[in-house]
């Protein structure tokens, strides 16, 4: 309870579950990922039914850009492994490593955001909206919210860059960097269904599923 | 001991409760806020009733009825029992297993403001342009299109988005509150059976109300975006719809009944004078319903079309729940066998509880019988069950767990006198009420029809159950005389008015704001009765008296859910004067909010053992 | 609650088995996971009925890797971690089976 008490000592080995706060904290955000999980599952869940309804649209065969898909899984896994160094380096206790691996994070992050971003004005040009069909809107609705997510998480983390500034490396601040940094791994583990289910079973076709 | 050692802050009246983070204080802003929509609902059914009291009756339009009914299901459901339900597991879970607060005392108020003005936005509807009238399920097309349903609707589906993401901070915040922070010796299978129905429906709520939510974004988006989820003519598919609405609302049953268990559990117990019998069996099939909870949502789709072999699975699925259901019907029975049983008021809704569910569950195997159900389906059959299910089960459960529990949360004893009265009227006229639907749904009277005609022989069983109404609203009227006679008493309650179990009646009623002055060692199941039986005045203190920390009070919670109730009103009324900057303003500030609470830490503040002596520690 | 002991003074941090060669391996691991996806549906080198099941074996293993290594959710002290994702899972595959199975 008395997070405020440990904060002029020296930090334990694992800051973020050095007090009840900091155990409650990831604990919570674990059972906020399971959550998660059904959240986009159901997403998921509904674009596979959906995903041949293109309703004289565009399909996913004729729309999507392998390349872009492929630098866009490359930017957002690279940007999960830095920010594992920064969870090392909170586990080392090294403030300025955790700012540097972060602030690498989040600019793959905004590569991704961009790739992203990029892509879907170029399906907006191609006929591809909203309200074209029930694949478009389930589409931009799954993949939406995971660039959703990625924006958040950008956010997040930049805000807890500029905060450590300031407050430095306690135990009130590390489980803020353990948690934020378990976010945006679930991202990434996220974009893994997303790049198999969206865009390389799109390129196959849907009659082999549903 | 710190650089904090302020003192509480001071703070009074409204703005106390505007800011408290206190759990005690939090479950009766929910038991408030649950007991004003349970009038608000009631009100409707009782124009419901009013209106089917004989055949071709004028008192409400068709279109009103309409609305009517889809807001006394989604007020009664969404807004009065589980406010209610977390309202008893806020000011009890924390004392039962010897905790000083919940896990994150700002989420816990947070989700409390969420689903308050989520509630409240949803029921402004009535004065905008009217309710939503599309069932409380909302089924597509009806509810995704805009030329079958009103605005009404888009307020359903914000205020439930709202309130739901409190509901799902709510439960996040218990379960890690049950997992982290038990008293030493408060091992899992110590933990008295409301906290483990707590846990369980927590659980629930944490995998349920997500599927909610993105059913609700995807009637949002094609109500406000012109999305195709729900619209066959571009490829979309209604039965979707269905599924996640069930994916979510099963689970959400068994969301609602499962805490009722857990108060029944702890009432029986108390008033056999006996332990529970075969608490692990109890445990076990709380977890087991939980879990089979999530396999059985198509039982509400048999007539949608799936198919046999999936209307098979799930029937037998849902044949499955009655086992463990089962088991703990027994267990109830098997503990009130042999007991020095005491009938108080809690007991009485406790025991009359016990064949009133059984009848629901009964008639809910029935309809787990697919080519049954198609007869039964859309009946008043099904009207008649689930409101044995929910207000035979979980509403007496809830008045079991007020009466039990409002000394401990108010320091007064309801009056038994007034308490019977409640019991007996609201107990005869919920089976007047409900019973004859059984056999109306059976006699073909269909379920959400605003009149039916005469000469079909369902006038008798119609006005048998207008009739009973009055015996449900009487015993409503006389629990709230009872609260107001129980604030005037000046007899204090005690700790332990009941001579009861576990943890809860070992500290004073009220409990301090730091519940326990000492975290207690816990040395048995039925805790406080573990002492009392080993000759002990109370619990046997864990550490030595010292400073407590406790968060501070903060405004934060009500400004976030206050961004959000305005930026709902952004979307309902999309497109029509550029209000989509209204809903970018209310979200922007909610993150704003987000942000300040992120960039400025609680420290928090110290209660010193002096205070504390001060106060009385006695227990 | 958060009283650090006098000898969590002195001490460094000892670093764990947490090492950086699991991470390393994960990553790698990954890359050549997707790269056989990418190419599995580039080039038609097995039977395309086979290819939607064998890619979405390859990405959850993927996502298992990275759950267990990157988010720590194989070491100790995970245990509801375990049981809130697997959960969450499960309701999804059940969901999944529906909607692939039922609807019409």
């Amino acid at each position: 309870m008395a997070a405020d008490h440990a904060v002029n000592t020296v930090l334990p080995d694992e800051p973020e579950k050095a007090t009840l706060e900091g155990k409650n904290k990831v604990l919570g955000f674990w059972l906020f990922l399971g959550g998660e999980t059904v959240l986009f599952g159901t997403l998921f869940a509904t674009f596979i039914a959906l995903r041949d309804q293109v309703n004289g649209g565009p399909s996913a065969q004729e729309l999507f850009d392998m390349k872009i898909v492929a630098w866009a899984t490359f930017l957002l896994l690279t940007s999960s492994l830095t920010s594992v160094f920064a969870t090392m380096a909170l586990h080392k206790h090294n403030l300025k490593a955790v700012q540097g691996w972060l602030v690498i994070t989040v600019l793959l992050g905004l590569g991704f955001l961009g790739l992203e971003i990029y892509e879907f004005y170029h399906y907006v040009h191609e006929e591809l909206g909203m309200t074209t069909s029930a694949f478009s809107s389930s589409f931009y609705t799954l993949v939406g919210f995971h660039g959703g997510h990625v924006a958040f998480g950008i956010c997040w983390i930049t805000g807890l860059i500029i905060q450590s500034m300031k407050k430095g490396l306690t135990v009130v601040t590390a489980p803020k960097f353990y948690v934020a940094g378990l976010y945006w791994h679930f991202i990434d583990v996220v974009w893994v269904f997303i790049f198999t289910v969206v865009y390389l079973m799109g390129m196959i076709g849907g009659k082999a599923v549903a | 001991m710190s650089d904090h050692t302020s003192h509480a802050p001071n703070r009074s009246g409204l703005w106390d409760w505007l800011t408290t983070v206190d759990h005690k204080k939090i479950g009766i802003l929910y038991l408030i806020a649950g007991g004003f929509f349970f009038i608000l609902g009631g009100v409707e059914a009782m124009l419901i009733r009013l209106q089917l009291i004989y055949p071709e009756a004028k008192f409400v339009a068709a279109g009103t009825f309409n609305e009517l009914i889809t807001m006394h299901g989604t007020t009664m459901i969404f807004l009065a029992v589980m406010p209610v339900i977390f309202g008893l597991m806020n000011a009890i879970v924390p004392l039962q297993i010897g905790a000083r607060d919940v896990a994150f005392p700002f989420v816990n108020a947070l989700g409390f403001w969420l689903a308050a003005l989520g509630g409240l936005l949803l029921n402004t509807s009535w004065f905008l342009g009217g309710a939503p009238d599309v069932g409380w399920t909302a089924y597509a097309t009806l509810s995704s299109n805009h030329k079958f349903s009103t605005l009404g609707t888009d307020f359903y589906v914000l205020g439930l988005q709202i309130a739901g993401l409190g509901t799902l901070i709510g439960g996040i915040n218990f379960l890690v509150t049950i997992i982290n922070m038990r008293a030493p010796g408060m091992t899992f299978m110590r933990m008295p059976l409301f906290t483990w129905s707590s846990f369980v429906t927590s659980a629930l709520i944490l995998f349920a109300f997500p599927a909610l939510t993105v059913g609700l974004v995807f009637l949002m988006f094609d109500r406000i975006f012109g999305a195709n989820f729900f619209n066959p003519d571009a490829g979309g598919n209604i039965v979707i719809w269905e599924h996640i609405f069930w994916i979510f609302g099963h689970p959400e049953v068994y969301i609602l009944i499962l805490p009722a268990f857990g108060i029944i559990s702890e009432v029986v117990s108390t008033f056999s004078k006996k332990r529970l019998f075969g608490y692990s069996s109890m445990v076990f099939a709380t977890i087991l319903i939980g879990f089979l909870g999530f396999m059985v949502w198509a039982h509400h789709m048999f007539t949608t079309g799936l198919g046999p072999i999936a209307n098979t699975l799930f029937g037998i699925a849902t044949m499955l729940i009655a086992v463990p259901t089962g088991i703990k019907i027994f267990n109830w029975l098997l503990t009130l066998w042999g007991g020095h049983i005491r009938f108080t008021t809690a007991n009485l809704f406790a025991v009359g509880f016990i064949p009133t569910f059984t009848i629901g569950g009964m008639t809910g195997v029935m309809l787990a019988v697919p080519p049954a159900d198609y007869q039964y389906h859309d009946s008043y059959f099904v009207v008649a069950h689930f409101h044995y299910v929910i207000v035979g089960g979980l509403v007496f459960g809830l008045f079991a767990g007020l009466y039990y529990w409002w000394p401990k949360m108010f320091g007064k004893l309801l009056n038994e006198t007034l308490g019977k009265w409640h019991f007996w009227t609201f107990f005869i006229g919920f089976h007047l009420t409900f019973f004859p639907q059984h056999f109306l749904g059976l006699m073909g009277m269909p379920r959400r029809v605003f009149t039916y005609l005469p000469g079909q022989n369902l006038e008798m069983g119609n006005l048998i159950s207008s009739i009973g109404v009055i015996g449900m609203a009487l015993g409503s009227i006389i629990f709230a005389i009872n609260m107001v006679v129980a604030a005037k008493s000046k007899k204090a309650a005690g700790n332990d008015p009941w001579d009861a179990r576990t943890l809860e009646w070992a500290i004073p009623s009220p409990a301090p704001e730091y519940n326990f002055a000492q975290t207690p060692l816990v040395r048995g199941l039925d805790a406080l009765w573990t002492e009392k039986m080993a000759g002990n005045k109370g619990m046997t203190p864990a550490e030595p008296l010292g400073s407590i920390h406790m968060p501070s009070p903060s405004f934060l919670p009500f400004l976030m859910s206050l961004g959000l109730f305005v930026a709902g009103y952004g979307f309902i009324y999309a497109g029509q004067w550029g209000t989509y900057i209204v809903a970018i303003a209310g979200i922007a500030f909610t993150l704003l909010c987000m942000l300040l609470r992120s960039l400025y830490d609680d420290h928090g503040y110290h209660i010193e053992p002096d205070e504390i002596e001060e106060k009385g520690v006695k227990a | 609650m958060a009283q650090v002991s006098n000898d969590a003074m002195e001490r460094k941090p000892k670093i764990k088995k947490d090492g950086v060669k699991p991470h390393i391996v994960t990553f790698i691991a990954s890359i050549i996971l997707t790269i056989i996806a990418f190419m599995a549906t580039a080039y038609e080198v097995i039977p395309a009925g086979f290819t939607v099941p064998f890619i979405i074996i390859l990405a959850i293993v993927q996502a298992a890797f990275q759950l267990l290594v990157w988010m720590h959710m194989d070491q100790k002290g995970h245990e509801f971690a375990r049981v809130g994702i697997v959960t969450g899972s499960a309701v999804v595959l059940v969901t999944i089976i529906a909607f692939v199975t039922t609807l019409w």
